[in-house]
């Protein structure tokens, strides 16, 4: 396919995963204000800005020993993850972003996959932050992931399985495998920082529909080594790290070797060596951090590798056909 | 609903009405059917029918305002119904004067024998701004320059005329199906009932066209379709069409031409590409022959183009043949070349670069319309009668300092077909613009983009200009 297409596709889903994560995030955030204490909502609020490395609006997030200053400063931030124009990952911004990108790459998704994005695309354009707050942000929130896992969902069962499909996946879990390594990053340097408490991990399984999963697996009591197992080893699990980069890996296979027979040849490479990461360095590591640390310099590198291979190779490279 | 308070007025042809107030033959079915209809659902019709545009993001850009701006052109849910013999008159004028065009185009980058013959004046031809003098000894693939025309149409007291020849990127097909999806689906009992002919085949006639002109010897050509990109006006046009073709939407950075082919970058390198369906301007096309500022097109494609590598469609310089000056002598070109008398009328043009023409022009600018020779959009124009002396004037002397740039026409009384406008029915001014199609054979889809004036009184029927959509049905035998 046309590689503008492909790329094009490949950015609508990671724009829209980005969205997906964000909605997830802010859903639990939301909930958590209803009955949690401040000291965990704050940690929340932590680990959220550090892991997409953004400055809150004004600068730096304080623990204020208020519920209404909790509240109100709650309402701005989840104004400026959700509705902020200016923050270029905002959900709004996300969801225009990966909105843009499906309309001019129309031509290569199909008509309920198209409507079902714009439909989306089109409520949340006309709501804002005042409309959400009251009575329930958190059901904005489940209502628009709702959405998103719609989209997901009649992608899935009516899309051909073509090359724009592949782009659309690999798209989806490069960028879910950035945000869930960073995520992680950030939850271990908020936690080095600031005292924690238990809840703070049951919160990171809950993003991950993972709860239930750990207290079958594991014990109702959360440990925080197995809650990172779970989370980065567990291949049952939707949205673990090493079934992102597993699928990663499986897509540049079957996306094949790109222009001239080895142009994929370094991102298949790079693919493997973070699949390796997962599945073998990991149970033995004594530091995870460090490890979590390349797998996140790794998916960037992957990244640039598939664009290079894919959208912007060199004409001199490619023989024509 | 009642058309009790509809406004008839028995001088300007009415689309549904004869002048005693009996609707015509062809409308009883969807006369009766929105008598039928409360005011309560009719307006919900229309309201379905305008949602469903938003939905699908059917929408086009309009250009002015400070950011670029999607919008939707609005859509009355009344359709417009012409009987299967108007069709049929309407099919063989078209074809008649498509065929004679192409002709025209083909004389005039050969031998112009034409000009020779003193039917046309050279400086016509040769001053006119679309003529391509890098086109001259050329012959286009198959005898084909105009591939695709959208014909404006307009229908009078005395039946219908060309008001213009769109020959080169003409635009308004995907709402002729987009217009059909939505109103079909909301008034589907009359639909069924009243044997509408299919227009949703437009893809297939337009891609056999396509292939018709592929290169010679190649006989899987792949086809693309060349847009200026997302911010042009017809955006959502392109990629419609490339869907329904099968072509991939292609911009110019994604295309290189090698060794006088042209390529397209794909995911598994350079691929061939035969056929070029550009909606990109002649302008833009080719920075070394046209516009060198051209970041839209492909350095290298008029070579490749001239060497019967690729093929373009349609060809550069069709617009000498619709330019508003050229159109003057349409009628004079179908008796020249075909040696038959014109079957769809022109409507009377003056010349300002004749002068007794501009003369007329300006003794009568109360009563004309005249338009700029290079414009087109609607934009330019000056509508004598809904203008102020002072804004005639001005715009005199603009016409004195250029008089080959401008030539008038009678303001015409445009049909008028019924729309709902706040909950009631209106008589509003109509056009249509069917497609015809030439490839081997000349292909007409039985249906056209059937253009709106929705502000009262007005006969603007531009989409830019406040203009709005009807669907426009073709009935069978």
């Amino acid at each position: 396919m046309l590689s503008r297409s492909a790329q094009g596709l490949y950015w609508m889903s990671r724009y829209l995963e980005r969205a997906d994560h964000l909605c997830r995030l802010l859903r639990l955030q939301t909930e958590a204000l209803v009955d949690r204490p401040i000291r965990e909502i704050h940690f929340g609020w932590s680990r959220i800005y550090r892991s997409l490395d953004r400055q809150p609006p004004g600068g730096r997030l304080e623990m204020l020993h208020s519920d209404d200053y909790t509240l109100a400063d709650s309402y701005t931030l989840a104004d400026d993850l959700t509705f902020e124009r200016s923050n270029p990952s905002s959900m709004w911004s996300c969801f225009a972003l990966g909105r843009e990108n499906a309309r001019q790459m129309r031509q290569c998704i199909n008509a309920d996959m198209w409507s079902c994005l714009n439909l989306a695309y089109l409520r949340i354009q006309q709501l804002s932050i005042q409309r959400i707050w009251t009575p329930s942000p958190e059901s904005f929130y489940a209502e628009t992931g709702a959405e998103i896992d719609t989209f997901s969902g009649v992608s899935a069962a009516t899309m051909y399985r073509d090359e724009g499909w592949r782009f659309m996946q690999l798209g989806r879990f490069i960028e879910r495998t950035q945000l869930t390594t960073s995520l992680l990053l950030s939850q271990l340097a908020v936690q080095t920082h600031e005292e924690t408490s238990g809840a703070d991990w049951t919160s990171l399984l809950r993003i991950y529909h993972a709860f239930e999963t750990y207290n079958r697996s594991y014990s109702v009591e959360v440990q925080p080594d197995q809650v990172l197992d779970l989370l980065v080893t567990d291949p049952l699990l939707p949205d673990s790290l090493c079934r992102s980069i597993d699928r990663a890996v499986s897509d540049i296979a079957a996306i094949g070797p790109g222009p001239d027979g080895h142009s994929s040849d370094a991102a298949r490479r790079l693919a493997g060596r973070l699949s390796a990461l997962i599945h073998y360095d990991w149970p033995d590591c004594k530091d995870r951090g460090s490890l979590l640390r390349e797998v996140s310099k790794y998916s960037r590198e992957l990244h640039h590798l598939v664009t290079a291979a894919y959208f912007e190779y060199s004409i001199e490279d490619s023989p024509t056909r | 609903m009642d058309f009790d308070s509809y406004d008839l007025n028995p001088s300007i042809y009415d689309e549904m009405f004869l002048p005693n107030g009996a609707p015509r033959e062809h409308c009883r079915e969807l006369h009766e059917t929105l008598g039928r209809l409360s005011a309560e659902q009719l307006g919900s019709i229309q309201e379905r029918v305008t949602r469903s545009f938003s939905n699908e993001g059917i929408t086009f850009t309009v250009y002015g305002d400070d950011e670029a701006d999607e919008r939707i052109i609005p859509v009355d849910c009344v359709p417009r119904v012409i009987s299967a013999t108007e069709w049929q008159s309407l099919e063989t004028g078209l074809t008649q004067r498509l065929k004679a065009l192409n002709l025209f185009l083909a004389d005039v980058y050969g031998d112009a024998r034409i000009v020779d013959d003193g039917v046309i004046p050279v400086d016509v031809v040769r001053g006119c701004p679309q003529y391509r003098i890098e086109m001259r000894g050329f012959s286009a693939p198959h005898g084909v320059w105009a591939a695709i025309c959208g014909t404006d149409l307009v229908r009078t007291n005395d039946g219908f005329k060309v008001l213009e020849d769109n020959l080169r990127v003409p635009s308004g097909v995907s709402y002729m199906i987009a217009n059909r999806k939505a109103v079909k689906a909301n008034l589907r009992r009359l639909y069924r009932r009243s044997r509408v002919r299919h227009v949703e085949n437009y893809g297939s006639v337009l891609l056999e066209t396509l292939r018709d002109l592929a290169p010679s010897g190649c006989s899987d050509p792949s086809i693309a379709l060349l847009t200026p990109g997302v911010y042009n006006s017809a955006f959502y046009e392109h990629m419609f069409l490339a869907g329904e073709i099968g072509a991939e939407l292609v911009e110019g950075r994604d295309l290189l031409v090698n060794d006088g082919f042209v390529y397209m970058r794909t995911t598994k390198g350079l691929r061939r590409v035969d056929v070029i369906y550009r909606r990109v301007d002649d302008d833009f096309l080719d920075p070394l022959v046209f516009r060198q500022d051209s970041l839209l097109g492909v350095p290298g494609l008029m070579n490749a183009y001239k060497l019967g590598n690729v093929s373009l469609v349609n060809a550069p310089g069709t617009g000498v043949a619709d330019d508003k000056s050229v159109y003057a002598y349409v009628p004079d070109m179908i008796r020249y070349y075909l040696g038959e008398e014109p079957l769809l009328a022109n409507v009377e043009t003056h010349l300002c670069r004749r002068s007794e023409d501009l003369e007329y022009t300006l003794d009568n600018l109360e009563n004309l319309v005249v338009k700029r020779v290079g414009e087109s959009g609607g934009y330019g124009m000056l509508v004598g009668p809904h203008t102020t002396p002072a804004e005639r004037e001005a715009y005199a002397e603009q016409v004195r300092a250029n008089p080959a740039d401008f030539i008038s026409q009678p303001v015409l009384a445009l049909s008028r077909a019924p729309c709902l406008i706040d909950g009631g029915f209106e008589p509003r001014h109509v056009d249509l613009r069917p497609f015809v199609l030439r490839g081997r054979e000349t292909r007409i889809v039985p249906g056209a983009f059937c253009r709106v004036a929705l502000r009262r009184g007005s006969l603007v029927v531009n989409s830019s200009q406040g203009g709005g959509g009807k669907d426009l049905w073709v009935l069978q035998d």
